[in-house]
């Protein structure tokens, strides 16, 4: 929250539902009640949401409203879109990997 | 199988207000919508937790938006949130993807309205994280109560930049600058029709001030040409488009910024009409590709109905206008009233419809962009995201000559991921017009094939079927 | 393309449809010093041979075809090798069984297979799990077959293309045939884009090839398959081998960028005259639901497509292949059950009966004369 160029939740100032954490690749992200798993990886500073397969390039939120699937992450080996998922307690998410990866 | 008399595809401005006047006309209706909750882009409802914890402001937009939200609780409505229609497989029936609930329904009348989507316009670095529509970063501030970053450009052509740089203002973020494709030259002459739009005109000139007052630099006849950075924008490059539409890329100048809000315009989701067999025609002072449609709103294919932005890019005031024309058209063909009964309301409606059309032409007009200022990818530029493909391999094939869009699409799996097109498919039409010398309108529209959108295999594992008629065994 | 170039008024092969078959027939034509045109109506490699599921499988044909896929598999590795990258993949197929009734058949399958020399291991029980952990527990039994593989239609299409032109060949798209007749020891080839004269006729025109030959005169009763696909999103490894079902239900595989092709012959709604297609609801749910039963980690991914192919289809289900009766110059490849698989080897044999009037394997079984009035 303190990195000047990082995203800023606007109700931070307001005390805030019951915030709980989540999982992304093992490590617990805050969230609050309310936002989606995007939001809160956004306010946790992570811009990168996945690597493409083919040229390995980072990809981040882009549409924001669930038509461009650029933002997918794998719940329960599930593709879905961070940008329309809401973030649940204990919910364990992983990121798409890139290219490296895939192969391995 | 369900069965409704009236089926409404989208639970935004439209789809709400054709649901509420078909359900006081008497008709039973279903409402499907694939977000959580019904609003769609423009009344998107932030999640209760949020509003609780944020203290939203409660103005007029939000009194209206309960007003639409009350009008459809009713015992005869039936919300599907969460619902993808995917399919339309035969007349009449739609098919919808909603976890161990999907199944089809089946309607005497279809109202479409799937709305719009951002007009996705490749650039280089447009991949990046940190490159969003205007739209989404809309959607992030509003509803979701968060600023996606700190020092923004705001870039692209259309109203919809000031709307949303004025949201980035008041959420706290810096804006370095605002471009816009368009010139804006001549203005003046569009203000007498504005004037018989004090709403929309005031809304204008307060989103305009908000600039003014924070003293955001807004330049007119200019766009970015490239977004730079390593994992995620750090800068953008601008550059003057000169008075014959050319991006001239001597005069350029870089900002330093985290967040590129891009917003190109936006463009008719006809997915699904295209999927119902509707005929479409190219008109691009609506967005593009829009379902032909009647007086009445009724598309080629006889009981279904398209209006909102899916029917042609008009706003939200035009789509809850046509969803209540709608609503209550449709209740008059299924006889649950009389046509003598809301005659008048049916001529305000169209009178209301006609005005804001009028104002709405005069906006386009207002902001109409250069011709080329699309042309902004280059040679690398990964046009298909989803299958990274970059204008460098689809302009190969499209070189190769004869190839339409279908050999483009199997030459290079543009079109073939996850978006199905909707991010990429645009650059391909105007590729293959540029290189054939034709408009926009004579280039053929790749075949549409369910999905409408991406559904989860497990979704079709649950409806109640007949028996299969599986396919001729082989022989021995 | 080729298509500014002026048409030749004479020529030694014409050959109709630029899809699998043709193509392979004209590529062998080629080699073998022939000047050959190839006649496409619409785009190259549109219909069956661009929109099939690329199965390149072995042990799911019917038994008086399996040499001819066992040869058909040996010439797509060497396409692959020779000609460019078509996506051939030797992944191995598994035929599987759900049932008691099931194992019976794939039982009786495998020993008329073997007995053609085909290797297949049978494996049930712990053999099957540990060699497939992915198949659904309904799965009681299987045969491998390791020479079952894919191939990744997309991509062979372009490939197979610029062998022809390699060798010599020219393609020319949407160039219909409009009539045919003798003229003398030739026939008089009258395209949209002009007249041609040939020495020799090459019908491969799939399901339409009922349609060329009646300019003959000649009837060939063809029917329609409407076979219908369904791809899935790209995702991580689900299943390694190809699928098969031995009730003909199913066919699967994951190609390399991670999608997964779902497919089994279940039947749409289609059109020869209009080339429309369409899916049929039912059907494709019932076959996203085979799919899911016998590889379970399918059901999470999203489908992105699903779109339906028309294919030519004979009465007793295999191919059209000789020469079409009462008219010795004018030959037939077309309508093979699996004519994705068998095109290479059919579009050989083809050009080996029209080079040297005789053909390496034999293909009395296939010769169109049996349907033909």
């Amino acid at each position: 929250m303190t990195d000047p160029r990082g995203a800023r939740r606007l109700s931070a100032d307001a005390a805030v539902d019951e915030p709980f954490t989540f999982v992304l690749d093992g490590e617990p992200i805050p969230a609050c009640h309310g936002e989606t798993i995007a939001t809160a990886l956004l306010a946790a500073g992570r811009r990168t949401l996945r690597r493409t397969a083919k040229r390995d390039d980072p990809r981040g939120l882009y549409c924001v409203m669930g038509v461009c699937w650029e933002c997918a992450v794998l719940i329960d080996g599930q593709t879905v879109r961070a940008c329309v998922t809401p973030a649940a307690p204990g919910l364990s998410v992983e990121t798409v990997r890139g290219r490296a990866e895939r192969r391995a | 199988m369900i069965e409704t008399d009236l089926a409404i595809v989208g639970a935004g401005p439209a789809g709400l207000a054709a649901a509420g006047e078909a359900l006081a006309r008497g008709l039973s209706v279903t409402l499907l919508d694939d977000n959580p909750l019904p609003g769609g882009q423009y009344f998107r409802q932030p999640p209760a937790a949020l509003t609780r914890a944020a203290r939203m402001p409660h103005d007029a937009e939000h009194r209206r938006a309960e007003a639409l939200f009350r009008a459809i609780e009713h015992p005869r409505l039936r919300l599907l949130s969460g619902a993808v229609v995917w399919d339309a497989p035969e007349p009449g029936v739609l098919a919808f993807a909603r976890g161990a609930d999907s199944g089809r329904v089946r309607a005497a009348s279809i109202i479409v309205a799937a709305g719009a989507i951002e007009r996705a316009v490749p650039f280089p670095g447009w991949t990046l994280p940190g490159v969003m529509t205007a739209g989404g970063v809309q959607n992030l501030i509003k509803s979701q109560r968060i600023l996606p970053g700190r020092r923004f450009l705001v870039v692209g052509n259309g109203p919809l930049l000031l709307v949303v740089a004025s949201s980035i203002l008041r959420a706290g973020g810096t804006i370095v600058e605002v471009v816009e494709s368009a010139s804006l030259v001549r203005a003046w002459r569009h203000v007498p029709r504005l004037l018989t739009a004090p709403d929309i005109l005031r809304r204008g000139l307060g989103y305009r001030a908000a600039l003014v007052r924070a003293r955001v630099p807004v330049r007119y006849g200019a766009t970015i040409i490239e977004a730079r950075g390593d994992d995620a924008v750090a800068e953008a490059v601008i550059a003057p488009i000169d008075v014959t539409g050319r991006v001239d890329r001597v005069h350029t100048r870089t900002v330093s910024v985290d967040t590129v809000v891009a917003g190109f315009g936006l463009t008719p989701s006809v997915e699904l009409t295209r999927l119902l067999g509707c005929r479409h025609r190219w008109d691009v002072r609506r967005g593009g590709w829009i379902p032909a449609r009647s007086a009445d709103f009724e598309t080629t294919m006889p009981g279904v109905f398209a209006v909102g932005d899916g029917a042609g890019i008009g706003g939200a005031e035009v789509a809850l206008a046509e969803g209540r024309l709608a609503g209550l058209l449709a209740a008059v063909r299924l006889r649950r009233c009389d046509e003598g009964a809301v005659a008048s309301d049916v001529r305000t409606l169209r009178a209301r419809i006609a005005r804001l059309h009028r104002v709405r032409d005069t906006i386009v007009n207002l902001w109409t962009p250069p011709a080329t200022f699309l042309a902004l990818a280059t040679p690398e530029t990964v046009v298909c995201r989803c299958e990274e493909v970059t204008a460098r391999d689809i302009a190969s094939i499209v070189d190769e000559g004869d190839a339409g869009v279908e050999p483009i699409k199997a030459a290079t799996r543009v079109t073939m991921g996850r978006c199905q097109g909707r991010n990429c498919a645009a650059a391909v039409s105007e590729m293959l017009a540029s290189a054939r010398g034709v408009a926009l309108a004579d280039v053929e529209l790749p075949r549409a094939r369910p999905p409408a959108r991406p559904i989860p295999l497990g979704d079709l594992l649950h409806e109640p079927l007949p028996p299969p008629r599986p396919p001729e065994m082989s022989l021995p | 393309m080729t298509t500014s170039a002026p048409l030749p008024s004479e020529i030694d092969v014409a050959v109709v449809g630029a899809g699998v078959q043709g193509l392979s027939t004209a590529l062998f034509l080629a080699r073998a010093g022939r000047d050959v045109i190839v006649f496409e109506r619409g785009d190259p490699w549109r219909e069956a041979s661009g929109v099939n599921a690329g199965s390149l499988a072995i042990q799911n044909k019917r038994l008086p075809l399996v040499p001819f896929a066992r040869e058909a598999l040996r010439l797509w590795a060497v396409f692959q090798q020779e000609l460019g990258d078509v996506g051939f993949v030797p992944a191995g197929g598994l035929k599987v069984a759900e049932s008691e009734d099931d194992v019976g058949r794939l039982r009786e399958s495998a020993d008329q297979q073997r007995a053609l020399g085909l290797e297949l291991e049978w494996l049930e029980g712990e053999s099957l799990r540990r060699r497939a952990p992915w198949l659904g527990s309904g799965v009681v039994a299987a045969t491998f077959c390791a020479d079952d593989g894919f191939a990744i239609p997309l991509l062979a299409g372009r490939v197979l293309m610029e062998a022809v032109r390699k060798a010599g060949g020219t393609i020319w798209p949407h160039t219909p045939i409009l009539t045919i007749a003798a003229a003398g020891e030739r026939l008089r080839v009258e395209t949209s884009r002009g007249t041609v004269h040939c020495r020799t006729l090459v019908i491969a025109a799939g399901v339409w090839s009922g349609e060329i030959a009646q300019l003959l005169g000649v009837t060939l009763p063809v029917n329609l398959d409407v076979n219908m696909l369904t791809i899935t999103e790209p995702a991580g490894p689900v299943m390694d081998r190809i699928v098969t079902h031995v009730r003909g239900v199913l066919t699967l595989k994951q190609y390399p960028n991670g999608t997964c092709m779902i497919g089994g012959g279940w039947q749409g709604r289609g059109d020869v005259a209009t080339r429309q297609k369409d899916l049929d609801y039912e059907s494709l749910l019932h076959n996203v639901r085979v799919a899911a039963a016998i590889v379970p980690g399918l059901a999470p991914l999203h489908l992105v497509r699903s779109w339906a192919g028309l294919e030519g289809a004979t009465a007793d289900l295999l191919p059209l292949l000789g020469r079409l009766p009462g008219h010795p110059n004018v030959f037939v490849t077309a309508c093979a059950r699996g004519g994705f698989t068998l095109g290479p080897v059919l579009g050989r044999l083809l050009a080996e009966l029209i080079v040297h009037d005789e053909t390496s394997m034999p293909i009395d079984a296939f010769d169109p004369a049996r349907f033909a009035r």
